[in-house]
């Protein structure tokens, strides 16, 4: 049928498709060969690196109680919807389905995505947070829909008092992308660290080890098998000095009002009581996702997140005085004996200076315990604000105290040198401006906390105390504390003639004095009031026009008892006017408690919804057996 | 049935048989542990029934084949139609019909079909004696059919028609004015396939080729895991069933378009280097058929089941390592389907009767 020709042709043809047939084959091997033989040891170590994973279990944090043992923050387990396969399967469309269902930005959510798997490691993209029951039983439909998520059990902070001691215990989150940066081998992105209070300035006492699970994962992420397990190590346990109690009665005086108040406990600096208020509830800070709370507070223009304990400026008004007559008394320009004579008013530097009664012939005693601004006008007269200085920091004023919480400012009094780097504009010092600092105003600038100090050092005759929140740390084996040895006081060399004489004067203050109010029957309490102006006004008249804001911060700073002082306080009530009729009271009310109630009846623990909480907690246990 | 046994050429049946059983334990492999557990049980089914089927087809006699290609191709074509009015869509794409509980995938015989047609019709006179106008509507024949298939969409699959055309060049030889318009046609033809044809997830497969980092998690992320899981083989394997791609999931489309990972992976380049070489043996043996056969249409037949093949293979396994682009070509004696396994069968079952003939002459 066909002629050799055309034959011989087709079978020609029909070799040379053999010989492409093998050239093809021998490419394939060359394209395999590459791959299996000289890029196989990348090939494996990529094969590794996606099926072998290192996943963090986070440790719970410590356990917080007060000094006597009541439960101030807790820890509950909270169950988080997570993305947990690193490697994505498939397209965007997923991502942008999943997104639409939970109600997220698809590209916000792209976004974490992509920002996880750059860092990589055992970062899970949190996608809900704390699921309730209801959060729970949708989380599972979406795990139906989506294989690649999964419900992640994750130890969470309650706390019970919720705004009772919010700026004392502080907040946790996310560990900050810049501390990240500073100390990768410390922390992992994710990781829940202390931000503010004691959670911040104890965090490496109380944060525990996280433990790790080595893992071999599916391509979504599920655990096929465990190699190696190290479990986390929980935080230590921490006894605050905090009276839950006490601090109760200190939040509740202030009610809405704003200020700061605290209490020291005299033997070891232990501080009961810290409140500044507003105050803010930690809880919110815990949802990393919605951030509509956080935001309300730090928009709000009373800036509730300011410490106005250790971080809050005022300045101290008459509580002052005591500093100016330990440094007239040391400048050997002011005897216990000397007298002025007050009649209401007096120029000095061609201003005519008002006093707040006519009070005759006064000396120190009198005019402490009146609180007489011409007798120290007269001390102003005769001192230079170098002098008031230097007595400010050799009884510790203008040092930081030390106390255990971040961030703590710095109490200022002015001097020259002060003026020359600080006043660029006007940096010379004028003698008429020390008649203002003599009674604790113009430049002074103090913080409550070391307002208290600076009384508990009249408390203790003559020793600073470094105040701190730390009690000690619970000792899992015996089960009791082991205590925190506190800072030893430092001597300031307090002359005890000149003691004695500030003693009987601040005594006097409550016992016959401006603060003679707030008497407690039975008990002798020392303090000297204090009024600072927040603004300059003309006359009564127009002060009384004034707005909330502009009036005067109110201020009491003492100690109890005054034969034996246990405890020093200093109380800040802002824009509350006389220190005697806002501020003592306060003290009043926390002496009262502390020495007479506290014994009799004390107050309940913090968070008294605290059964109802723990019943939705034992719920939500139960429904534990759907995560893996 | 000893006599139709007799009908089977040991070099061509020993290297398919050999193929069918690797591809089983890869699938038994792949299967494990997922949905598709039992899905190397059934593909056996289709194995014995495609065996069969090859048996049968042996012993026909390959003139009375011929005879009856206008049926089958006008079948053919019927079925393809059928895909569109009672087709069954899955995945975007309209490919299936379901016939008794089983979906059937028509344009996987008609590739067959249309190429036995179009051996008969260009074995019909000599070779010297095809005209132009003959061959144009031979080409017709084939790009009618494949035109239906790009319509489902089914690029790989429109695409795998394309090597029956090599049948014009075998009787013709390489002109350099055909060449020439082949390449003309095929620029045009691609300028217009990219603007007009190509879905974007099309074109997206064909960019991923060319840098295929550039999208892990979506075209690049099959194509990366598939290239992890063969280089993880090295050169001995990881073992039956202990390929981590595989058995962790992280190879995509384990059962079909990447099934040949799973083989690299567990058997590693020793694996590869055996199955490409059965697979050699095999085409050489098909084309050793082509050169001994009795007439043209016997020739041109086995020369296309040979390039049929040749294409998939080369395809697929091209693609899997990454060197030519995802096309959703399955891999002949390995990815599991029905209608692929029986319509290779088939063909070899004619490729077998070729040879029988020429045996028995």
């Amino acid at each position: 049928m066909l002629d050799g020709r055309t034959r011989t042709l087709i079978q020609k043809r029909i070799e040379a498709l053999k010989f492409f047939v093998w050239i093809g084959i021998v490419g394939l091997l060359v394209a395999y060969g590459w791959v299996q033989l000289v890029k196989r040891r990348e090939m494996q170590e990529l094969a590794l690196r996606q099926a072998v994973k290192n996943r963090t279990t986070p440790a719970s944090r410590g356990i917080i109680f007060d000094r006597s043992g009541q439960k101030l923050v807790d820890n509950r387990r909270a169950l988080h919807l997570v993305i947990q396969a690193e490697e994505l399967p498939g397209d965007s469309r997923q991502v942008q389905d999943l997104a639409r269902m939970i109600q997220r930005d698809p590209d916000d959510l792209k976004r974490r995505i992509a920002l996880s798997r750059q860092v990589g490691g055992n970062h899970l993209v949190v996608l809900q947070e704390n699921l309730d029951d209801a959060g729970l039983a949708q989380a599972e439909l979406l795990r139906a829909r989506f294989p690649f998520l999964s419900v992640q059990v994750a130890p969470r902070r309650s706390y019970l008092g919720e705004d009772l001691a919010g700026h004392a215990l502080g907040y946790v989150g996310e560990v900050d992308e810049k501390l990240l940066e500073k100390e990768p081998a410390r922390y992992h992105l994710g990781e829940i660290v202390g931000k503010g209070g004691f959670e911040a300035s104890r965090n490496n006492d109380i944060r525990g080890v996280d433990g790790q699970r080595r893992i071999l994962v599916d391509h979504l992420g599920r655990e096929m098998a465990l190699y190696g397990v190290k479990d986390p190590v929980p935080g230590r346990s921490v006894y605050l000095t905090l009276d839950a109690g006490l601090q109760q009665v200190l939040k509740e005086a202030f009610g809405p009002e704003n200020g700061a108040g605290v209490v020291i406990d005299l033997r070891d600096g232990g501080i009961l009581a810290l409140y500044s208020s507003p105050s803010y509830d930690p809880n919110i800070f815990l949802n990393r996702l919605s951030q509509e709370m956080v935001q309300r507070y730090l928009r709000n223009p009373v800036n509730p997140m300011l410490n106005r304990v250790t971080q809050g400026l005022y300045a101290p008004g008459s509580t002052f005085k005591l500093l100016t007559a330990l440094a007239a008394m040391e400048k050997g320009i002011l005897k216990p004996e000397t007298v002025f004579y007050c009649g209401g008013h007096k120029m000095f530097y061609n201003r005519d200076y008002r006093c707040d009664g006519a009070h005759g012939s006064v000396n120190l005693i009198q005019a402490i315990a009146h609180s007489c601004d011409i007798y120290f006008y007269e001390l102003g007269m005769r001192l230079d604000v170098d002098d008031i200085n230097a007595a400010a920091k050799k009884y510790g004023i203008l040092e930081k105290t030390g106390v255990d919480l971040p961030h703590e400012a710095v109490s200022r009094v002015p001097s020259r040198a002060w003026a020359k780097i600080f006043r660029p504009k006007e940096p010379k010092w004028y003698a008429g401006e020390t008649i203002s600092v003599v009674i604790g105003q113009a430049q002074n600038a103090l913080t409550p906390i070391a307002l208290a100090r600076f009384y508990g050092m009249f408390a203790t005759r003559g020793k600073l105390i470094t105040p701190h929140l730390l009690y000690g740390f619970r000792n899992e084996q015996s089960g009791q504390m082991d205590l925190f040895q506190s800072p030893a006081p430092r001597e300031t060399g307090l002359d005890p003639k000149i003691w004695s004489v500030l003693d009987e004067g601040l005594a006097q203050v409550v016992e016959i004095g401006t603060a003679k109010a707030s008497k407690i029957p039975g008990l002798a309490m020392a303090g000297k009031t204090g009024t600072s102006q927040v603004t300059t006004f003309v006359d009564k008249a127009h002060y009384a026009k004034l707005e909330k804001k502009f009036k005067d911060n109110a201020l009491f700073a003492g100690y109890a008892p005054r034969e034996n002082p246990q405890i020093v306080f200093a109380v800040v009530a802002e824009n509350a006017g006389f220190g005697a009729s806002s501020a003592a009271p306060i003290a009043k009310k926390l002496c009262e408690y502390w020495f007479v109630n506290r014994l009799k009846n004390p107050l309940p623990p913090p968070g008294g919804k605290l059964p109802d909480a723990f019943k939705l907690e034992a719920r939500k246990e139960e429904g534990e057996g759907v995560a893996p | 049935m000893k006599n139709r046994l007799r009908a089977l050429d040991a070099p061509l049946l020993l290297p398919v048989l050999l193929l069918v059983l690797m591809g089983t334990l890869t699938l038994y492999s792949a299967g494990r542990g997922t949905s598709q557990a039992n899905l190397w049980l059934k593909q056996s089914l289709w194995y014995s029934l495609g065996f069969v089927a090859m048996v049968y087809i042996a012993t026909q006699s390959p003139r009375r084949i011929f005879r009856l290609s206008l049926l089958f191709y006008g079948l053919g074509i019927l079925g393809l139609v059928a895909v569109f009015v009672i087709g069954k869509k899955i995945g975007g794409a309209q490919r299936w019909i379901a016939v008794a509980g089983q979906t059937f995938q028509p344009s996987e015989l008609m590739k067959w079909m249309a190429l036995l047609f179009v051996s008969h019709r260009l074995g019909l006179h000599p070779p010297e004696q095809l005209g132009g106008f003959e061959l144009v509507k031979t080409s017709a024949l084939v790009l009618f059919p494949m035109l239906l298939v790009l319509k489902q969409p089914d690029l790989g699959m429109a695409i795998s028609f394309l090597p029956i055309l090599v049948l014009i060049p075998l009787l013709k030889g390489m002109r350099t004015k055909w060449v020439a318009l082949g390449l003309v046609l095929t620029c045009a033809g691609g300028f217009v396939a990219w603007n007009k044809l190509l879905k974007p997830y099309q074109k997206q497969r064909v960019l991923t080729l060319l840098d295929p980092n550039a999208d892990l998690q979506g075209t690049g992320y099959q194509i990366n895991q598939s290239r992890i899981a063969i280089g993880a083989g090295g050169f001995f394997g990881q073992g039956f069933t202990a390929g981590s791609q595989t058995q962790l999931n992280f190879l995509p489309v384990k059962t079909t378009d990447f099934v040949f990972s799973v083989w690299a992976e567990e058997r590693g380049f020793i694996g590869v280097l055996l199955a490409l070489g059965l697979f050699g043996l095999l085409l050489t043996r098909i084309l050793e058929i082509a050169r001994s056969a009795r007439t043209i249409a016997e020739t041109n037949f086995c020369v296309g089941a040979a390039c049929i093949l040749g294409l998939h293979l080369l395809v697929n396994v091209g693609m899997v390592v990454g060197v030519l682009p995802n096309k959703g070509m399955v891999l002949p004696f390995f990815s599991a389907g029905g209608s692929s396994t029986l319509s290779y069968f088939m063909g070899l079952g004619v490729v077998m009767a070729v040879a029988y003939r020429a045996k028995l002459k």
